[in-house]
């Protein structure tokens, strides 16, 4: 039934060999490890590119090798997937920019790089894979591979932060294998979009698939950050900047939110989920996340930290979305996949210039620092509108489907929660932007980088720019083919299909 | 094509004006060629366009009242630019104003000749928080006051904004703003969804209770700015009403008659607090906010049934277009007085003069049309009370006309310039006072079918004589000017406030700070107790920290991070263990 192809394999390999062959270079090799990167990340963005072409002309790609008897370990490309496959490889080539950039001159390069890439063949293979056992083995893989990373700095709060971080991700995980090994055992392998199997089960075990959809929520909802499980997220935010982006817009929150997708998508389907009411404990919880990370971040003056709380809040967005059943609410939900990824990076990319320009961690010291960094902050400005959802920058667009979807499905309360929602999140993105265009500075400040003519170096001011004007293109041209929104949309139509 | 340019055009000026290097003087004319479009579509019929590719799909095209607005909108934007040329020649920040003024004109063209509603709501967004940069421009503590009320206050507009628009759009079922109106009149929570409007753009039409922000907010903004933002861009708010009222469709006599007191009390209580300020913007903005209310009047009018909303949006787009031009004229006047000397300042009292009257609807002004449509219309209309509420507009014209006389007494008292005049500053003044002074006179923007209901079976002929000769109009102006001057001359009256003013500007707003600074403390308080609590507790989260920095849990996590700390080996790990797959696989 399928073609076996290998152009899957080859988009992890396309970073997976960068990353092994980084591992056994010398940390002196500075020009042949960033070849690889790059070449890597540009190899993996245009195997990407070269798969959904062919998907959209409707050839199909899948890669399915049996690990044992009924253990299979499958790639399969699908609309989903591929989304997120997209979103994963474009921004890990400009965050691998970003991060050569970054640590240039630090230490521990090649052990950085070579786990940096790991990081991003278990995002894409989690987003390739397709089945749950697959699923499963690279969402492990990918807390395995962030460790280091969170870590990297050396120091005893890093330290203590991978800690946190592994506990919380470590725990989630085995509570997602219980989920896996109960549903192998009770539906026996499912591949994601073969709803029917469990349809077909749940007259007869009802209570055992109830309580296993919420033993898979609760291992996903760890990395996906859902209160109470997402302790892990603000203390992690020690990690240098281009690792805190990474783990903030595509590889571990989102793998979280992204099984959350699959699970309500692919494998219980909509609805069932519904039928069963599994959905409305994850409504209540991500909408409680949505207001709860807000108010968190309220009080934060560390600005890494507050964009951390952030990244709480909006992720239960798509959880939201997904709790509610329509047409509309799921095309937000998928959309803010990537809506919020870019977002989000250019946020943390712009902490990032600020700390590594001026050494500016704290809220509290950015007054007029738009001055000094016009297009830092002028990226940053955009990315806080869109998280407001104030138009025409790609969070409007995410918004305005999840209200519109909640209004269709009778749940106001939703639309109050989205309000509350952007009220907190002007109450604590507005300050920043008010402070670095409108104050005076508090003294004369000296850049720790000579960047010469740039406010910054050009390898840390182009990654910013480029996903700030993301944020903006996606909003803007959101009705054109092949937009985010469009594809959120195709996704949503097929699955509401009768 | 067109379309387009008039929203790219001043987004261009705004980047080019701000990098233009200090000294030039190209400033004006890069703003006022940005406003070319606008006046075209203003004055040409045009036929919409869509752009496909455009947020939701975005729809351009525009009908009667709103191409009045515009025209109104893109008059004042280019006089305003013109104006910013020289006003701000020698301001430091001249650049950053550049920039927010063209943001905000591109909202403000965008949001009108906007169909469909992302692209409203997108525009209008650009407008408002644009002109957050207009209000703080000048940096006191002051501005910065008004300023972030004005945020906050806009930010509570949008989100009632957007719940109306999600439950519009949810009950008409289309993105067209046209849609709308029909599909309210027809909805169950109709009403609701127009409150909702009500509320969120009330805000920025600054309708009671919701005006607070304004009489702070538009005079702190340097006189150009205050000019757009008192003529054209408080209109946004009411041309968002326009969008969602669905006039002639429905009889909601209680939301009528809910809109026809709160424009009432509008007209006539902003016109009186504005009697105890000494500023003179400060003034001229509680002009705006009674204006504003005659203009709610209309409007509210129109829900209670029977008139048309082809004849009753026009005239109030109208109304809205005489305000405007003359507004405009007023708050650029501001700036004058300490610039223009020698015999030129008899011109500018001409026009200061002039523009006070055509606000208060004296003779030989467009004033006048537009308070006689007003009349007509509330006097047919079944409106309980009617001939009360015709009393209280002959009323609002004197407090109006005391309003505005005591603000020419506060621009007489600035000391003119010793030296000579400075034609720059009068030349887009003098554009903008026989603009809309051509406009407002000649019947060129009224639709024939509200002409022929006017002019009845008369004729124009007999309608401008009747106009010209109305007398009956006059005196209410003519009152409102001689208890003005009566209390000026003596001095036992003249109790007029010389330099603080009597009450405080934005006057209920602190009520409400004060009761804000009480719950203020006391959610400190809560906050901190629950704070205190968090640290011996730290919720949920807190289990993990236990179990992580229990004694025996972190000697194992320990010593596997020291095994996992040897990366080659980790490394060589992942590399067998994607070989063997790899060769597996094969």
């Amino acid at each position: 039934m399928e073609t076996t192809s290998i152009l899957p394999l080859l988009i992890l390999i396309s970073s997976l060999i960068p990353g092994t062959l980084i591992m056994l270079l010398r940390e002196d090799q500075v020009p042949l490890r960033t070849f690889l990167n790059l070449l890597g990340a540009v190899a993996k963005v245009g195997l990407v590119g070269w798969v959904f072409a062919g998907y959209m002309r409707g050839e199909e790609y899948s890669f399915i090798f049996n690990l044992a008897l009924d253990l299979t370990f499958a790639l399969r490309v699908d609309q989903l997937g591929l989304f997120f496959a997209a979103l994963s490889s474009v921004l890990w080539l400009v965050t691998t920019l970003y991060a050569i950039g970054y640590l240039e001159g630090g230490q521990h390069r090649r052990r950085f790089f070579a786990f940096f890439s790991f990081c991003v063949t278990a995002s894409t293979g989690i987003a390739l894979s397709g089945n749950v056992v697959t699923f499963f083995i690279f969402y492990e893989f990918l807390t395995l591979s962030t460790y280091p990373l969170v870590v990297h700095r050396g120091t005893d709060k890093a330290v203590e932060a991978g800690r946190t971080y592994l506990w919380y991700t470590i725990g989630g995980g085995t509570v997602l294998f219980l989920g896996v090994v109960g549903l192998f055992v009770t539906a026996g392998p499912i591949y994601f979009g073969q709803t029917e199997i469990i349809e077909g089960l749940i007259s007869t075990h009802s209570t055992q698939l109830t309580i296993l959809f919420f033993i898979m929520l609760t291992g996903l909802a760890v990395k996906a950050a859902i209160f109470p499980l997402h302790g892990w997220l603000p203390v992690s935010m020690v990690a240098p900047a281009p690792v805190s982006a990474l783990l903030h817009a595509v590889a571990v929150v989102k793998a979280g939110a992204f099984g959350i997708v699959r699970l309500v998508y692919d494998v219980y389907g909509i609805r069932i989920a519904d039928q069963m009411n599994l959905l409305t404990p994850l409504a209540i919880f991500a909408a409680f996340t949505i207001v709860y990370g807000s108010v968190r971040a309220l009080f934060q003056d560390d600005f890494k930290k507050r964009l951390a709380f952030s990244t709480v809040s909006q992720l239960s967005y798509i959880a939201l979305g997904v709790a509610i059943v329509g047409f509309l609410s799921t095309t937000g939900a998928v959309v803010h996949l990537v809506h919020q990824g870019i977002m989000k990076i250019t946020m943390f990319f712009a902490a990032g210039n600020i700390a590594e320009t001026y050494g500016y961690s704290k809220i509290s010291q950015l007054n007029g620092i738009g001055r000094r960094m016009p297009l830092t902050m002028g990226a940053f400005t955009i990315a806080v509108f869109g998280m407001i959802g104030l138009p025409p920058v790609a969070g409007f667009v995410s918004k305005w489907y999840l209200g519109l979807g909640a209004v269709e499905a009778g749940s106001y309360w939703v639309v109050l929660v989205l309000l509350a929602s952007s009220a907190l999140n002007a109450a604590y993105f507005l300050p920043i932007v008010y402070r670095a265009w409108f104050c005076e500075p508090d003294q004369e400040a000296v850049p720790l980088l000579s960047s010469g003519r740039l406010e910054t170096k050009a390898l840390l001011l182009i990654p910013v720019v480029v996903t700030g004007l993301l944020s903006l293109a996606a909003g803007v041209f959101a009705a054109v083919a092949g937009s985010p929104l469009s594809i959120a949309r195709e996704i949503a139509e097929k699955l509401y299909m009768p | 094509m067109i379309w387009f340019l008039t929203i790219v055009l001043p987004l261009l000026a705004a980047i080019l004006a701000a990098s233009l290097p200090a000294g030039r003087r190209w400033t004006g004319l890069i703003f006022v060629s940005a406003t070319m479009p606008a006046l075209w579509l203003g004055l040409v019929e045009v036929s919409g366009v869509s752009a496909q590719w455009f947020l939701l799909e975005g729809h351009f095209s525009l009908d009667t009242p709103r191409r009045i607005i515009l025209l109104l909108t893109g008059i004042l934007w280019a006089a305003a630019g013109l104006f910013t040329g020289s006003y701000l020649k020698d301001d430091a920040r001249r650049g950053e104003f550049s920039f927010y003024f063209g943001a905000a004109m591109a909202g403000n063209f965008g949001l009108l000749i906007s169909a469909e509603v992302a692209s409203f709501y997108t525009f209008f967004a650009l407008m408002t928080f644009s002109s957050y940069g207009l209000v703080i421009h000048t940096r006191t503590p002051s501005a910065r006051q008004a300023a972030r009320i004005y945020v906050v206050m806009a930010i509570i507009g949008e989100l009632f904004l957007i719940t109306a628009l999600y439950l519009a759009v949810q009950s008409s079922g289309s993105m067209l703003l046209a849609d709308i109106p029909p599909a309210l009149a027809e909805a169950p929570n109709g009403p609701f969804i127009f409150l909702l409007g009500l509320i969120g753009f009330g805000v920025k039409v600054g309708a009671i209770p919701l005006y607070f922000w304004l009489p702070l907010a538009h005079p702190a903004a340097p006189a150009p700015a205050s000019a757009v933002l008192s003529g054209a861009m408080i209109k946004a708010g009411l041309v968002g009403w326009m969008h969602l009222a669905p006039v002639g469709l429905v009889e909601w006599s209680s939301m009528s008659l809910l809109m026809v007191s709160l424009g009432f009390a509008a007209a006539l209580g902003a016109a009186i607090y504005g009697l105890t300020q000494v500023d003179p913007k400060t003034n001229l903005a509680y002009s705006s906010i009674s204006q504003m209310g005659v203009m709610t009047v209309l409007l509210g009018i129109g829900l209670y049934g029977g008139i048309p909303a082809g004849l009753l949006l026009p005239a109030i787009a109208l109304y809205a277009f005489n305000h405007g031009t003359a507004k405009a004229l007023l708050f650029m006047g501001t700036a004058l007085p300490a610039k223009i000397g020698g015999s030129w300042r008899i011109l500018m009292w001409a026009g200061l003069g002039i523009g006070v009257l055509a606000i208060a609807g004296g003779p030989l002004t467009g004033g006048l049309w537009t308070k006689y449509l007003v009349k007509t219309f509330l006097g047919e209309s079944s409106l309980p009370g009617a001939k009360t509420f015709l009393l209280l507009l002959t009323l609002s014209a004197v407090t109006t006309t005391l309003l505005l006389s005591r603000f020419l007494h506060l621009l007489h008292k600035i000391k003119a310039p010793s030296g000579n005049v400075s034609p720059a500053f009068l030349l887009p003044w003098v554009l903008l006072l026989l603009a809309g002074g051509w406009w407002t006179m000649s019947p060129a923007l009224l639709p024939t079918e509200l002409m022929s209901y006017i002019t009845k079976e008369k004729g124009i002929m007999a309608f401008f004589w009747n106009l010209f000769t109305n007398w009956s109009a006059l005196w209410p102006i003519t009152t409102g000017a001689i208890v003005m001057a009566f209390t000026l001359k003596f001095a036992f009256f003249n109790r007029w406030p010389a330099k603080k003013p009597l009450l405080p500007p934005g006057d209920f707003l602190h009520i409400i700070i004060m009761l804000g600074n009480l719950f203020a403390k006391l959610l400190q308080k809560a906050i901190s107790l629950l704070d205190s609590g968090m640290k011996s507790l730290q919720g949920p989260e807190k289990i993990f920290y236990r179990l992580s920095d229990d004694k025996r849990t972190s000697q194992i996590s320990a010593s596997a991070e020291s095994l996992l700390r040897r990366w080659e080996f980790a490394g060589i790990g992942f590399f067998i263990f994607f070989l063997t797959l790899f060769l597996l696989l094969r």
